[in-house]
């Protein structure tokens, strides 16, 4: 069965560096931030003080909605974050709702979420490292006594490993499941005789209705869920890295 | 048709790693540029903005309060300096009345006192007049009925006793 079991496609390879593979997640990326900047464009054309433009007030609300929650859970001098966090949300969303357009979701490759777990886990030592200088740091290994240094260190790698493959499991388990549910529905319709064959084009009844209501929670909800997860759990190791050394 | 190579379910590519890191940044930037900085500074101003008219609108109100107040203070002084003059014009017409009814008085008196002397006046001159007057009668009827002769001095004695007996008459 295709596309389970398997990593995303590559669609061309650069002929540098003896060859670098571009797989479906870099283009539907390229596509992504293509689609943003559009977006980001067509909101804030003709921003006033006073809205008058039904865009204006949605460029605002989304704004104020990451605005707002880096506030609450990180705090007001924080504020700089929310673009980040921002595009960790629309990324993380994006990235997992391109499925309802038959691509494959990105953070369904294990190397998008691990990139930014990546990035998280590098914002979490900096801060940590700027909070308590590099001394305070390394001794946070060894605190409360040094006895608990493997577990400090495991629990360190831990974190962005965790982040990384909670986004990853919930985003292509949701895939390889939908796909699952698609060919074992095409069996039933079979099996019930409600499959029908057009032109070499197999329709099976079966799989009208039902993977819709399915893919409303493993891509929509999924998706959706996970990205302000990951989010969520961004602002707090930070800000917590932060507060941590003081 | 080629067939597309694919990659493993679960890899560690480096390439995707870093071209997503790349794709992470410069989405990262376009939100912060195109969207975030855009829309705050927005917010920011009409922020700035609302809290500038609240301050005119206290300040204007604080204006207006005292100048009420001002003109409340002023109101109540033009009313008591009114009272002021009605109360001192009051009191200065009754002191011209006063004087005029005393001139008045003073006048009148003088008026009847002068016509007193007058009467008193003319009633000497008429009564002297009339002496004069029986004198003459007196001595011309004596030298006409007496023929006789009288000394000087019995002539002067006569005439007052004369007179006397006129005033009494």
């Amino acid at each position: 069965m295709d596309g389970i079991g398997q990593g995303p496609k590559v669609v061309f390879t650069l002929p540098i560096f003896g060859g670098i593979d571009i797989t479906e997640t870099i283009v539907i990326g390229w596509l992504i931030i293509v689609a943003v900047l559009l977006v980001c464009l067509y909101l804030t054309k003709g921003l006033s003080k006073k809205p008058t433009k039904k865009r204006q007030i949605v460029a605002e609300m989304f704004v104020g909605f990451v605005n707002n929650m880096v506030d609450t859970t990180m705090g007001k001098k924080w504020k700089r974050y929310a673009p980040y966090i921002a595009t960790l949300l629309v990324y993380a969303v994006l990235g997992a709702l391109v499925s309802l357009l038959g691509l494959r979701s990105m953070t369904a490759d294990f190397n998008v979420p691990l990139t930014w777990a990546l990035m998280t886990f590098i914002l979490i030592t900096y801060h940590k490292i700027r909070a308590g200088g590099v001394l305070g740091y390394a001794k946070g290994f060894a605190s409360p006594i040094p006895v608990m240094l493997p577990l400090n260190l495991l629990s360190e790698v831990a974190t962005p490993l965790s982040m990384a493959f909670r986004m990853f499991g919930n985003i292509s388990g949701g895939a390889v499941i939908t796909t699952l549910i698609y060919s074992a529905l095409a069996g039933l319709s079979k099996l019930i005789h409600l499959s029908f064959e057009i032109g070499g084009i197999g329709l099976n009844a079966g799989q009208l209705f039902i993977p819709a209501v399915l893919s409303v929670y493993f891509d929509l909800f999924s998706g959706c869920i996970q990205a302000y997860i990951f989010a969520t759990l961004t602002m707090v190791y930070v800000s917590s890295a932060a507060d941590e050394g003081e | 048709m080629v067939l597309a190579k694919v990659t493993e379910f679960l890899t560690i590519d480096p390439a995707t790693i870093v071209l997503t890191l790349c794709n992470t940044l410069i989405l990262f930037l376009i939100l912060k540029h195109f969207l975030f900085d855009k829309v705050n500074k927005v917010i920011d101003d009409r922020k700035n903005e609302i809290a500038e008219s609240y301050k005119n609108a206290d300040e204007a109100q604080r204006k207006a309060e005292n100048l009420a107040a001002e003109y409340d203070a002023k109101i109540g002084k033009a009313k008591e300096e009114g009272a002021e003059i009605v109360r001192a014009a009051t009191v200065k017409a009754q002191t011209r009345s006063d004087e005029i009814i005393a001139e008045a008085r003073a006048e009148a008196k003088g008026i009847v006192d002068n016509a007193n002397n007058e009467i008193e006046r003319e009633k000497k001159i008429a009564v002297n007049q009339i002496k004069d007057e029986i004198a003459q009668i007196a001595i011309s009827a004596a030298s006409a009925v007496a023929e006789k002769e009288i000394g000087l001095k019995d002539n002067e004695k006569l005439i007052e006793s004369f007179i006397e007996h006129v005033g009494e008459q």
